[in-house]
């Protein structure tokens, strides 16, 4: 086994390639009583249109399918559902799906072996008939309408939609009532088929575990499958330029919401100190102490400092700044202020501190297990180990920032996204 | 892990929790009062006046700048309600020196900063700075008429406003509009003077670090202050018995309909909470529960079904979203599961799926550092000293007999629903 190794933080995560082509992620923590695994698999709402590796066959799926996979696996031929079974136990699981890829996980104390015999039965076992996938119809439907009335959804949907003009991340990940219409048993099965071998999957592993022992216990519970070639993934070309640069809609909301994004190029081989760079950037621009964000919050446009994140794929990439303000105009204006000025005049002192912070904030995501693992898996779609930010931390310069604050916080990228109240 | 309270003075306690489990120190800071309709929205100021500056740091600038420093040290203040109670909450999280990139001393910084945070606001002229005050007073508004904008947690709020009208429990923990016109900083600073003086005072330590320096600093600082009895409302309360339940039904523009029901339960003694604690999810905790199964799976009227105990009133509320148009019918079913609860409808498998699932959340109180010190402090309000694995002990003894007696002195008090649908019943 491969072994990573952080000096600084005391962790280690142990890698495995098994020869079926599915990767194990081993990250032992002796001091806790908890267990946590997670299984992912490398699709989500962006693959919508693939070739199929054993037949050759191009599939363009309706809107939702990942999703609507995701509800269907708990459900088994003999009746049980897999999810009740594990809750019996006392174990906590659940799944989700995101634009690329979709992870079925638990979280137990206790019970553990019975739990990962659950949780890797009904993973390579499906089970639709026409009957379950019709039923499961009703209750999506609820979940898209409950997101339809979440503002902070469709602020961050039109986000998207400003951004991209055609790219697949504009899907909503459910789908819509009239997508979802369309699926049947016939195309859960083959996406099921094509995205659930073990050679486009994951699983990591957390807690109080010996790497070896393990890894045993994971593969006797592998069912034999057939290799599969590289799933060719068809995605639409996107324009390097923005599709739109504002978007607003109505909603009962009382204040405002607004979110501030910045498109940035696909593809860069230094991504992880890109992110790194990008988030010091975020804090230095609107973080807490930044001179903007104490104007806005003293004038009252600003109540709480806004969220900032940089969200990355192959296909896409961008930052974002989310929050709630009577003014959004205004603070998009400002923004671009203080983006004028720290280009002019770069703050080093304010980069310093900041950049201490960005550490604090890397360090606190290894508190949980369930946190640890998850970020590993979704890092691992996209080609990265997590502890690589810890170790290249250091490496971010003054001069590298600047650089990226040029390239990335550009007037031509930026997006402003509303949600404005009734009336 | 072991735990430790040390009484500075009557009302006022150093709780110590020395884990080895995280990267980070936790420190917080409670300050606990009986809710009132007068001093609700002062709480609320207060909370959020505080966090603007210390006589050392006079501005939030500086705070934040400290706090980046610190390797992002993470300052977060809130208002909670608890029973007919309140709590001035307020948290300081930082990395644990062992984890930083150059050898520093953080701890003893940390405790520090979050007491003079909440214990040495900035003062000009005799009272809160104006400015501070003014600007809190915009923003706390703007918090209250923010309500709605979680359709969930606002059908929630209004079903216990419903119950509790003019009751301490029926008021919003961010107090009202309307009273804040009437705070003046002058006002607010002298409100706050006779708080730190009254108020029941929790401070918690939870991480890696040498315990003796905290207490110091804990002891010395409040060298000056009085031991104070706090009069926090802690008595289990009767419920009277309800011969037609309220219905309350609020049209607002939504697309999916939010049905919350409020249950009392008429329980006189507060040791049959465990047992109230194993009906509630019985009923409604997880997806093996009755309401999730019933309502959910097999009727597929909602996407999220599930109920809720709040303790300290001896209330559950349900709440589903649901079509509207399927109103009658989720109620219908939802009435039947209580019934079903009542006549003992519900087989020992049900009873063992809901205490291994409430022993596993019980095993995990320790496993988050706010969550252990949530639960100490449920410990020091309702006056017990139970360890984890004794709650887990209390858990595991409800029989069956136990859960079908709490079912039959469930009682629907209110039911609300949010639609879009113009209607008032």
């Amino acid at each position: 086994m491969k072994v990573v190794e952080s000096l600084k933080i005391k962790e280690k995560v142990y890698i495995e390639k098994l020869n079926n082509g599915l990767t194990v992620m081993i990250i032992p923590k002796e001091t806790t009583n908890k267990k946590f695994v997670i299984w992912g698999t490398h699709f989500g709402s962006v693959d919508n249109h693939f070739i199929v590796p054993s037949t050759n066959e191009e599939i363009t799926l309706p809107d939702g399918v990942a999703h609507f996979l995701e509800h269907k696996m708990f459900e088994q031929e003999n009746g049980v559902n897999s999810l009740d079974k594990l809750m019996a136990l006392g174990v906590d699981p659940n799944a989700y799906t995101t634009n690329n890829h979709t992870a079925y996980y638990f979280e137990c104390t206790s019970h553990f072996e019975e739990a990962l015999d659950e949780l890797m039965d009904y993973v390579q076992h499906p089970y639709f008939t026409n009957e379950n996938v019709e039923k499961e119809k009703g209750i999506i439907g609820q979940e898209i309408k409950m997101y339809e009335d979440d503002p902070g959804w469709q602020l961050y949907m039109n986000a998207l939609d400003c951004m991209y003009q055609n790219n697949p991340i504009k899907i909503d990940i459910a789908g819509t009532v009239e997508s979802i219409s369309k699926i049947d048993k016939e195309i859960l099965y083959k996406s099921y088929e094509t995205f659930y071998h073990p050679s486009n999957m994951v699983m990591v592993v957390c807690g109080n575990f010996k790497p070896e022992e393990i890894l045993e216990e994971i593969k006797k519970r592998l069912v034999e499958r057939k290799e599969q070639g590289e799933i060719e993934r068809i995605y639409t070309q996107e324009e390097a330029k923005i599709h739109q640069k504002y978007k607003e809609v109505s909603m009962e909301v009382s204040i405002p919401l607004f979110a501030i994004g910045f498109k940035d190029k696909i593809g860069q081989k230094d991504i992880v100190k890109r992110n790194i760079a990008v988030e010091i950037l975020l804090n230095m621009l609107i973080g807490k102490s930044s001179k903007l964000y104490q104007k806005l919050y003293s004038e009252g446009v600003l109540m709480t400092e806004p969220d900032i994140s940089y969200d990355f794929s192959e296909q896409y990439a961008y930052a974002l700044i989310t929050g709630q303000s009577k003014n959004p105009k205004k603070i998009e204006e400002e923004l671009k202020e203080e983006i004028k000025s720290q280009k002019e005049k770069f703050d080093v002192e304010q980069f310093e501190r900041l950049k201490r912070k960005v550490y604090g904030d890397f360090v606190v995501e290894y508190n949980n297990i369930s946190d640890i693992s998850r970020m590993f898996l979704s890092d691992f779609f996209k080609g990265i180990n997590s502890l690589e930010y810890i170790e290249q931390y250091t490496s971010v310069s003054v001069e590298y920032t600047k650089q990226i604050l040029t390239e990335v916080f550009d007037e031509n990228n930026k997006i402003l996204s509303a949600v404005l109240p009734k009336g | 892990m072991s735990y430790q309270k040390i009484t500075l003075k009557e009302g006022i306690y150093f709780h110590k929790i020395q884990t080895n489990k995280f990267k980070t120190n936790l420190f917080a800071i409670f300050l606990t009062v009986p809710i009132t309709r007068e001093n609700v929205t002062k709480n609320a100021l207060t909370t959020t006046v505080l966090r603007r500056g210390t006589n050392k740091m006079p501005t939030q600038e500086e705070i934040s700048k400290k706090l980046e420093e610190m390797y992002g040290a993470a300052f977060d203040c809130g208002i909670e309600k608890i029973g007919d109670n309140q709590s001035l909450k307020f948290y300081l999280e930082v990395v644990n020196n062992q984890f930083l990139p150059e050898k520093e001393d953080l701890v003893e910084m940390s405790l520090e900063l979050l007491m003079d945070i909440v214990f040495h606001p900035l003062i000009e002229n005799k009272q809160f700075k104006e400015e501070y005050v003014q600007g809190e007073k915009e923003n706390l508004k703007q918090i209250i008429e923010s309500k709605l904008d979680n359709k969930a947690t606002y059908a929630l709020e209004s079903c216990i406003e419903n119950m509790y009208e003019e009751k301490p429990y029926g008021l919003y923990k961010y107090g009202y509009v309307e009273d804040l016109q009437g705070i003046t900083a002058k006002t607010l600073y002298e409100y706050y003077q006779g708080l730190i003086q009254s108020c029941q005072i929790d401070i918690f330590a939870s991480g890696d670090f040498g315990a003796e320096k905290l207490e110091r600093i804990v002891e010395k600082s409040f060298k000056e202050y009085k031991e104070r009895k706090p009069n926090l409302v802690l008595k289990w309360e009767e419920k009277e018995e309800i011969k037609e339940p309220k219905k309350k039904i609020e049209s607002k523009q939504i697309s999916q309909g939010k049905l919350v029901i409020g249950l009392d339960v008429k329980t006189d003694k507060e040791e049959e909470n465990y047992k109230t604690v194993v009906y509630n999810t019985v009923l409604g905790g997880g997806s093996n529960s009755k309401l999730f199964q019933n309502v959910r799976e097999k009727e597929s009227l909602a996407y999220t079904v599930s109920s809720s105990y709040a303790r300290r009133k001896q209330n559950i509320f349900i709440r589903a979203g649901i079509e509207i148009e399927n109103y009658d019918k989720a109620l219908e079913i939802i009435k039947k599961q209580l019934q079903d609860m009542k006549e003992g409808n519900f087989s020992e498998e049900d009873l063992n799926n809901a205490k291994n699932l409430l022993l596993s959340t019980i095993e995990n109180i320790p496993e988050e550092q706010d969550t252990e010190i949530t639960y100490y402090f449920g410990q020091e309000l309702a006056g017990t000293e139970d360890t984890i694995e004794m709650y887990q002990e209390k858990i595991k003894n409800v029989s069956k007999k136990d859960v079908v007696e709490v079912a039959n002195k469930i009682q629907i008090n209110t039911i609300y629903f949010l639609t879009n649908q113009g209607g008032q019943e």
